[in-house]
């Protein structure tokens, strides 16, 4: 009890305290009204939990090097939650070691593509001019090129592999996030506190990383939380292909491509591997849309 | 008229360096390939002056920029190499592009039928009951079904529909008709979930407007006022935006063909992958992404024929 009372005090004095920590309590408290978010958070935390306790969880390993025969397709049991697979394998621990490929490939290549879209974004918009065309045409370039089809080229070349798949999502998903950064670079420029704030001498790296970026955190969070949402699909639809995480690697799209022949006989197969992936994309979905209406009411119904 | 036409000249413009970009990416795809075309055809004993002979003659040997003019040169002349795959050896990749390119149109026509045949009814349903649990259950629906990858909705409808119920196959062309029902469904419904909120934010934009008030205000039933003067606003944006459905229709059918082996251009590109393919594979990508640009382009253009403020943009 004193330790909850003793954060609620610093909840409180953080509240009237002005700057950055009121604005944070202020997003949780709003977060915390917004079922969106509250919905789309409870899964993701669910969800990212199991994957990282899958290594300690007591359960049969995802990837056996002794395959019992009579073990395989049995259905839902005690033993086996979500049943086994065509070689014998536990569904449950290979759906949990999946969780945990497809979030890492997914975050990965979002924190990647974040980082490229910012600082293309940033300079284009912060300098102007011929360095403005020649990025903001790459980026036009990149956004009309459809990006499953540039990932699914670039995935076929570089051959199946985890990290290729990374690149190939982190180059074909960039675009977006820096044409939302280079159109808030070119707004904020013209502030008048970034004008006050050349004056007394900051220069342009400390304008950019201080007033500008800041400025475009609230779309930045949104986006990138979509962004893991569309990577986890783009990444479960290629495995699903053949060319995503090779096996061994437990992988969603790879069950739900191996499951298929037995879909009469043994439905868990691909049942659990997709409503899982289903839920994580809807999770990180709800959780983006959820913080659009949080962090700046203004921007709703943006996406379409 | 001089503006639309500017405009149309302008825009198509536009669209050129992104054909070059397509032609780029699939060039450098087989370039970057990893492993040596040569040593691929050839035994593994062959001497190094044979390599180096064969080398020359298909032009492996010259720079990279050389290579890529002559890369585009065959391409204006439609030849896009030979597949390597085992079932089609030697056939012309243009060829397997021009059997398979109608099997693909037809799916997304289907597709893109069911998509707005759901979504438009179901948006403008959506709009009117604003804030109702119908709204909010239509609304649970698409976040559900924009959440749904392609690939596990058809297994879904390929287990309730093949499987279970038995009625309709699960995968070929043999079914004629009643074959492209369930992959033409997996990739409508994704579609309408996005055509649902549309119709419906357009819908409720339409309905606060001035003029819907004042023919209420005139006594004309609401049924009239909704069909008769509303959805017709509503439904521009809605239909004209059918260049940002192509991205996701293209995405779509690669996914979707492959789950219910129908024969067209997304299949093509995964078992041209799994052939290590890569001549037909290249030409798949191009045909998809000239499909995607030029979808746009048409779209863009109808967008600023129906809405004139475009084409000053």
């Amino acid at each position: 009890m004193s330790a909850r009372k003793s954060l609620n005090d610093i909840l409180i004095s953080w509240r009237t305290s002005g700057g950055i920590k009121q604005t944070i309590v202020d997003i949780v408290s709003r977060s915390k009204r917004n079922s969106m978010v509250v919905v789309g958070l409870t899964i993701i935390i669910i969800i990212v939990a199991l994957a990282l306790l899958a290594p300690v969880l007591p359960m049969a390993s995802p990837t056996p090097t002794q395959l019992n025969p009579e073990d395989k397709l049995m259905s839902v049991s005690w033993r086996h939650f979500f049943g086994t697979d065509e070689l014998g394998r536990d569904v449950f621990s290979r759906v949990l070691w999946g969780a945990r490929v497809s979030l890492l490939v997914a975050t990965l290549s979002i924190l990647f593509s974040l980082m490229i879209g910012v600082v293309l974004g940033l300079t284009a918009g912060f300098f102007g001019g011929v360095v403005d065309y020649i990025i903001t045409g790459t980026i036009d370039l990149f956004w009309t090129f459809p990006s499953f089809l540039l990932a699914l080229a670039l995935a076929a070349t570089l051959g199946p592999s985890l990290e290729n798949v990374i690149l190939a999502i982190s180059i074909s998903y960039w675009a977006g996030f820096a044409r939302l950064m280079r159109g808030q670079a070119l707004t904020t420029r013209e502030r008048q506190y970034v004008e006050a704030s050349r004056a007394l001498g900051a220069g342009n790296l400390r304008i950019m990383f201080t007033h500008v970026l800041p400025n475009c955190m609230a779309p930045l969070i949104v986006w990138a939380s979509v962004g893991v949402a569309d990577a986890i699909t783009i990444e479960s639809s290629l495995t699903f292909l053949g060319v995503g995480t090779q096996p061994p690697t437990p992988s969603w799209g790879y069950m739900l491509n191996r499951g298929m022949p037995y879909l009469e006989e043994a439905p868990w197969i691909t049942t659990f591997p997709g409503v899982i992936l289903l839920l994580t994309i809807l999770g990180f979905n709800l959780l983006g849309d959820g913080m659009r209406d949080v962090l700046d009411p203004r921007m709703k119904g943006l996406r379409r | 008229m001089a503006d639309l036409t500017s405009y149309i000249i302008r825009r198509t413009i536009l669209a050129v360096p992104v054909v070059i970009l397509a032609t780029f990416i699939v060039f450098l795809m087989l370039y970057l390939t990893p492993g040596d075309p040569i040593r691929a055809i050839m035994p593994p004993h062959a001497s190094q002056a044979d390599l180096q002979a064969l080398r020359e003659k298909y032009g492996f040997d010259q720079p990279f920029l050389i290579q890529y003019e002559k890369f585009l040169v065959r391409l204006f002349h439609g030849d896009l190499g030979k597949s390597v795959a085992r079932g089609t050896l030697n056939t012309d990749v243009s060829f397997l592009l021009v059997e398979k390119l109608p099997r693909t149109l037809q799916l997304m026509a289907i597709g893109l039928t069911i998509s707005y045949s759901i979504g438009i009814p179901l948006g403008v349903f959506s709009a009117l009951r604003q804030n109702s649990w119908k709204d909010r259950g239509v609304m649970v629906f698409t976040l559900v079904a924009y959440a749904m990858p392609s690939f596990w909705l058809g297994i879904l409808l390929m287990s309730l529909f093949s499987v279970y119920l038995g009625v309709l196959p699960s995968e070929g062309t043999v079914g004629g008709f009643s074959s492209i029902i369930l992959p033409a469904l997996t990739l409508g419904l994704g579609n309408a979930a996005l055509t649902t909120r549309m119709m419906r934010s357009s819908m409720l934009e339409v309905m606060r407007q001035d003029y819907i008030t004042q023919l209420r205000s005139r006594g004309l039933p609401e049924r009239e006022v909704v069909l008769k003067h509303a959805l017709k606003n509503a439904i521009l944006p809605v239909v004209t935006v059918i260049g940002l459905d192509i991205g996701w229709f293209v995405a779509g059918a690669v996914v979707v063909e492959t789950v219910f082996s129908w024969p067209g251009i997304g299949m093509l590109i995964t078992d041209s992958i799994a052939d290590y393919d890569f001549a037909t594979v290249q030409g798949c990508i191009l045909v998809l992404a000239f499909f995607v640009v030029f979808g746009n382009l048409f779209a863009d253009i109808l967008y600023a024929i129906v809405d004139p403020r475009v084409r000053l943009g």
